[in-house]
């Protein structure tokens, strides 16, 4: 079997789906913020395959551009989850209720 | 390649570098000067950007058409400008309740300040997710910079959350649009975009490109984040939100659906009219029970986000120059409310709206200064707000005539500006007619803060009064987009 770009875009946006279900269904901050790492790679997939295919290197170097990004974002997240978790002890988005109306 | 086209940005991240380091050998008690320091470089860097900056200003495109410098990306780059060094001030005065880190917060502002400089300049896809990233990021922590508060934690997680969500949309947006145009480049994608208009995975990309733009605006069904982050961010973070970072979405917005996909645009002129109904009746609605006045000013940005999509779905240029309008009164509106709210609501835990009774006594000047903002808020003449909605339904109703959506649109934007009264004026009554106010203490405002609340007042009545000078620069800075005419005649073969 030839495994075609068609087959890439499906297994990428399998895993979008996949993240995207995960920060809708999990309820802890930490397993949200894996699930958003999951679509952001899943992007990724979708570049680089596209590159590969179309002969076009301009997707392969927006991925590191997206890797640089992702780290930078991931610096900062896991951060204010840890000032959260110091905070109330929880990781929870049941319990952030402060504010309502 | 050529770097003095963007010596403006490399001179606004470099001041952030020095301000981040001026902390490490500055005595604590000499920190707040940092603050109007940096406005004061801000200042001057603004008034190089007016006398054309060497060779900043001229207009072209550098880095391989990446980097635009046109009418569009200058007076964005003035206004985001303007907006920083009033934030700044709103900084300094605010600066007391940060437990650390005053010159770091700072530093972050001018960060987030560089990103929307590159992104008044994005021509290209790579430069506007980064320009995006840069924003979003530093606003994570500038959200959530009072750790020791628990709703700026909670604003801060919320934040991060729905905006990490956001860029995922769009970046997986971006990788579908240049997968299967192969183009990166704006100008470039605009040329084959018509041939793709037809193409579902590519409509895909463009709808989730949309997502993550619609999410800085804060329009309807993205606009989850911001009541929420509004209240619990410190003060001067909620205004930089609220007027930088919703311009920046702004000026992406315009680019990437003028300039970009122009002819998907066109196909697509009656979700952007439902997007914007929506939007304006949300926050409107949302917004009558509040009592805490950072999140009805939330709800407000929200439908303000409606009013000025109203001149992006009227795909005109007329419509395009109102919403530079809007935005150029919007940020002396909001700055000057903000500025009242930071130095009223200093002691107290909620920003509720009887604290701010009695403030006629405490300061006529803030007392007057919110009321002027309220008023400019609700559209009623002769202030900024009114004139800018007018322009923006002006052009909606000039367009009725091709799709009577136009006229619908009209109606709903009429009716949320007719909605907003009760709420606005809610808020002038607490100040003037508020009961129970126990604290009758006059206010002092500092000097830099009255020079900030004079430049407000200023500019509410100046954009309110003599529309004429603003309007020539927005006229030429909405032509710029411009390829509209020949899609426009497709749309009507249809």
């Amino acid at each position: 079997m030839n495994v075609g770009l068609e087959h890439y875009l499906t297994v990428s946006g399998l895993l979008f789906a996949l993240g995207l279900f995960g920060v809708i269904v999990r309820r802890n901050v930490l397993v949200m913020y894996m699930c958003l790492e999951l679509m952001l790679n899943a992007a990724n997939l979708a570049l680089v395959a596209f590159s590969r295919f179309t002969n076009n290197l301009n997707g392969q170097v927006f991925v590191f551009f997206i890797i640089t990004v992702a780290a930078a974002e991931v610096a900062v997240g896991l951060a204010l989850i840890v000032a959260l978790y110091r905070k109330k002890q929880t990781a929870h988005v049941e319990e952030l209720t402060t504010m309502k109306l | 390649m050529n770097l003095s086209s963007i010596s403006l940005e490399i001179s606004v991240l470099a001041l952030g570098l020095v301000v981040m380091l001026a902390d490490l050998w500055l005595p604590a008690e000499r920190k707040r000067g940092l603050g109007y320091a940096a406005a004061a470089a801000l200042g001057v860097l603004l008034i190089w950007n007016l006398k054309g900056c060497g060779s900043c200003a001229v207009e072209g495109v550098s880095f391989g058409g990446m980097f635009v410098q046109d009418s569009l990306s200058i007076f964005f780059k003035r206004f985001f400008l303007v907006a920083a060094i009033l934030v700044l001030i709103l900084a300094v005065e605010f600066s007391d309740r940060f437990a650390a880190g005053v010159s770091e917060y700072f530093s972050l502002t001018i960060f987030a300040l560089a990103g929307m400089l590159f992104a008044a300049s994005a021509n290209h896809f790579a430069l506007l997710f980064v320009a995006l990233e840069l924003i979003t990021v530093t606003f994570y922590v500038l959200t959530s910079f009072q750790r020791s508060r628990q709703v700026s934690l909670e604003a801060g997680i919320k934040y991060l959350i729905i905006g990490a969500l956001s860029s995922a949309f769009m970046v997986f947006g971006i990788a579908l649009v240049t997968g299967i145009s192969g183009k990166m480049n704006f100008t470039e994608l605009a040329e084959v975009a018509g041939q793709y208009a037809g193409n579902k995975l590519f409509l895909l990309g463009v709808l989730f490109v949309l997502v993550g733009l619609g999410f800085k605006i804060a329009a309807v069904p993205f606009q989850i984040w911001a009541p929420d982050v509004y209240q619990g961010a410190p003060t001067p973070t909620t205004a930089f939100l609220a007027v930088g970072s919703k311009a920046a979405g702004f000026v992406l917005l315009l680019r990437f659906l003028f300039a970009g996909v122009p002819a998907v645009t066109v196909q697509w002129t009656n979700l952007l009219i439902v997007i914007s109904a929506i939007t304006i009746l949300y926050g409107n609605l949302c917004a009558l029970p509040q009592r805490n006045v950072k999140r009805l000013l939330g709800y407000s940005s929200i439908s303000h986000a409606g009013y000025l999509l109203l001149g992006i779905a009227a795909l005109s240029t007329a419509g395009r120059s109102a919403v530079l309008y809007y935005l150029g009164g919007y940020l002396f509106t909001v700055i000057a409310a903000f500025a009242v709210i930071g130095i009223v609501m200093r002691h107290l835990d909620t920003e509720d709206v009887s604290g701010l009774a009695g403030l006629g006594q405490r300061s006529p000047l803030l007392a007057a200064t919110m009321t002027i903002s309220m008023v400019s808020l609700a559209g009623i003449p002769p202030l900024a707000g009114f004139f800018g909605k007018f322009l923006l339904l002006k052009a909606v109703i000039e367009q009725g005539a091709v799709n009577h959506g136009y006229y619908c649109l009209a109606f709903v934007a009429l009716a949320g500006v007719v909605m907003s009264f009760y709420y606005y004026f809610g808020v002038v009554r607490a100040i003037y007619w508020g009961q129970g106010s126990t604290d009758l203490s006059p206010i002092t405002v500092s000097v830099p803060m009255k020079f900030a609340i004079y430049v407000c007042i200023a500019g509410i009545f100046f954009l309110g009064l003599v529309p004429g000078p603003l309007m020539k620069q927005t006229d030429k800075a909405a032509a710029v987009l411009q390829p509209v005419p020949e899609v426009t005649a497709v749309s009507s073969a249809n």
